[in-house]
């Protein structure tokens, strides 16, 4: 009986159910949920919806004339209607591409940076040297980017307005690509310090020095490259992360009691530390740049071509407000 | 607020036909002068390298032979090389090639020597050393991370660890015309380590003293922070080929000068393949010899170049 119920009920844009109990309610949503893939959201606004509500994947809502009840099991909680479409066409599809950009962004931070290291162990006969300090820069340096992303998931990517797709931002597709570039820039971040010292008086310590430091410039340039909407704090977190970077690196080569003692001074001296950076920043995200350029310009995404044609438009126009 | 209803004024970038040729143009036309000059610098950098670890053996003599004699402490193990003509090869009993000092060379002049196939880098070789240890006297007994170089019977080895053991002692004596060329060995270790990391009142005490002797001795007078080759070899190097500094010529050397060098070829890389190179060198900005950056840069840049202009006519004939 449900399975002809699900079968009508697919086949048809809107159903209108009336005189339902709150199981019964809740019935519906299971039907959707337990016999497909797709997400299921409900709002409600009293405590007959309650059910209902915990029973969706997304529950809304509506705190009114019939009490609070709803909005004490849901996710969200509005209040009126009409946010619902806000909701899902604004707030909805910002958070869909944040959180895919971001997962997929954290996948490639960790990993250029590993594989950085595993490349360095075929030089090292096999044995697991790390030639970054055990003093946690990297762990210092991943705790204040940690941070500053989460206050980029604060960025506006772009408005849809209207157009409620979906948009797939993190897929199999987008996951493999992402990782033949970190496979390319963990190579570029490897080779290029050791083909510029090979065969020179370079230590281990200076080394991982220049390594770490080259990771974290160029983990942000990508991140740089990426956003899409540039706020003052965007700016402080992104050069923000660098500097500080820097900054714990020169504290640390101040303290004798660290391996690492003298190393920076040491380095900066010498043009080829700063040229090498810089090579490997272009250098590393030269095909990424193309890449987007290229897909950009021949297979235009929806979202692009609608986000240029705001932001040209408010160009044309700068006494619309945003 | 307008924080929290994130209005804030931004700045949106779109990747414009205009943007995207203007980065590679920007990149091409910074890339291409840097490529230039590092090539160029690279290139004024007058190098010898002589490697003399085959030269100063017959390297196919039978190999228990050439192993018995090098671990011998008794035996001759002078070898004296001419840096001359590299026209022709002259077989002596000692030298195999012949260089020339190729431009005139201006000091300071670097000496350095530069092993092959030697992992400074593994991980138990670089721990194996005491921080602590090197820095005072007090941290004498500091010698867990040693093993299984750190005591001598009873005592602390002082400095402990594998690589003080290792430490490289060929020495090099140079002469031009018959006159001997001074070499400086003073300033060449980091200042940092002199000042801080080795202390002076730290002396070596039971170094290279009972089972296998792995390298060079150390005076037993003189306190770590003045001995520069310690120091020096104790910077671990971050690749299996490197060079270490051992000393400078404060001299010119002319073009086509002869030198001669007479090596005390002490150090044992026989026994797993390493190699042994003697590397004078001048620098410049850029450092030692290394054509790697500049022709990197020359090929980023030109590469940046080629593609703005693909772009460009990309964008005139298809707007």
């Amino acid at each position: 009986m449900s399975n002809t119920l699900f079968d009508l009920a697919t086949s048809c844009r809107v159903v209108l159910c009336c005189r339902v109990a709150p199981l019964q309610k809740a019935g519906i949503v299971d039907l959707i949920k337990s016999r497909t893939d797709d997400m299921t959201l409900a709002i409600g606004d009293g405590a007959n919806d309650v059910s209902m509500i915990q029973m969706a994947d997304v529950g809304v809502g509506i705190c009114g004339q019939e009490g609070r009840q709803a909005v004490m099991a849901s996710d969200f909680a509005m209040g009126q209607f009409r946010f619902l479409k806000r909701l899902l066409l604004v707030h909805g599809h910002w958070n869909y591409q944040r959180v895919g950009y971001l997962v997929l962004y954290n996948f490639y931070r960790n990993a250029v940076f590993v594989l950085m290291l595993f490349w360095y162990i075929l030089f090292t006969a096999f044995s697991t040297t790390s030639a970054l300090t055990d003093w946690s820069i990297p762990t210092i340096v991943v705790g204040i980017l940690d941070k500053d992303l989460s206050d980029k998931t604060l960025l506006k990517y772009s408005k849809l307005y209207g157009a409620g797709h979906r948009h797939e931002s993190y897929n199999m597709y987008l996951f493999w690509i992402m990782m033949i570039d970190t496979l390319w820039q963990s190579l570029v971040l490897f080779y290029i310090p050791v083909f510029t010292y090979s065969e020179s008086t370079m230590d281990i310590w200076s080394m991982g020095s220049l390594w770490t430091i080259a990771v974290v410039v160029l983990v942000n340039v990508h991140l740089a490259m990426d956003i899409q909407r540039w706020v003052s704090f965007t700016h402080i977190a992104i050069w923000g992360s660098i500097i500080i970077t820097y900054a714990c690196v020169v504290v640390l080569d101040s303290i004798p009691y660290f391996p690492n003692y003298g190393t920076i001074y040491h380095l900066a001296k010498f043009p080829t530390y700063w040229l090498s950076i810089l090579l490997i920043t272009v250098l590393a995200l030269l095909p990424r740049f193309i890449f987007k350029v290229i897909r950009q310009t021949f297979w235009p995404s929806d979202i692009q071509i609608a986000r240029e044609a705001e932001i040209l438009r408010k160009r044309r126009s700068p006494t619309r407000s945003w | 607020s307008r924080f929290t209803q994130q209005e804030l004024p931004a700045w949106k970038p779109i990747l414009t036909p205009g943007w995207v040729i203007a980065v590679f143009v920007l990149i091409g036309i910074t890339f291409i002068p840097i490529g230039l000059a590092s090539l160029f610098a690279s290139e004024r950098v007058v190098e010898i390298v002589d490697r003399y670890d085959d030269g100063c053996f017959f390297l196919n003599t039978n190999q228990s032979l050439l192993l018995d004699y090098i671990r011998n402490p008794k035996s001759n193990k002078t070898c004296t090389r001419s840096l001359t003509s590299p026209l022709f090869s002259v077989l002596s009993n000692l030298t195999t090639f012949i260089f020339q000092v190729p431009k005139k060379m201006r000091s300071p002049i670097y000496i350095y020597y530069q092993l092959g196939n030697f992992y400074q880098n593994h991980r138990r070789y670089v721990k194996s050393r005491s921080d602590k240890q090197l820095r005072s006297r007090k941290g004498e007994d500091e010698i867990k991370d040693c093993q299984p170089i750190a005591r001598s019977g009873e005592k602390p080895i002082v400095p402990c660890g594998l690589i003080a053991w290792s430490l490289f002692n060929d020495t090099y004596a140079f002469s031009s015309k018959n006159k001997a060329l001074t070499v400086d060995k003073k300033d060449i270790a980091w200042k940092s380590d002199k000042e801080h990391k080795f202390g002076s009142d730290v002396y070596p005490k039971n170094f290279q003293s009972d089972g296998l002797i792995g390298g060079g001795k150390l005076n037993h007078s003189i306190p770590l922070s003045e001995q520069e080759d310690l120091m020096v070899w104790m910077r671990t190097a971050a690749l299996p080929t490197f060079r270490k500094l051992y000393g400078k010529i404060t001299v010119d050397l002319e073009a086509n000068e002869a030198i001669t060098v007479v090596i005390q070829n002490n150090y044992n890389t026989y026994e797993f393949g390493g190699e042994k190179k003697l590397v004078l060198s001048t620098t410049s900005w850029i450092g030692g010899k290394n054509n790697f950056l500049g022709i990197a840069y020359l090929c980023v840049g030109g590469i940046c170049l080629f593609l703005a202009i693909n772009f460009i006519l990309m964008y005139i004939f298809r707007p």
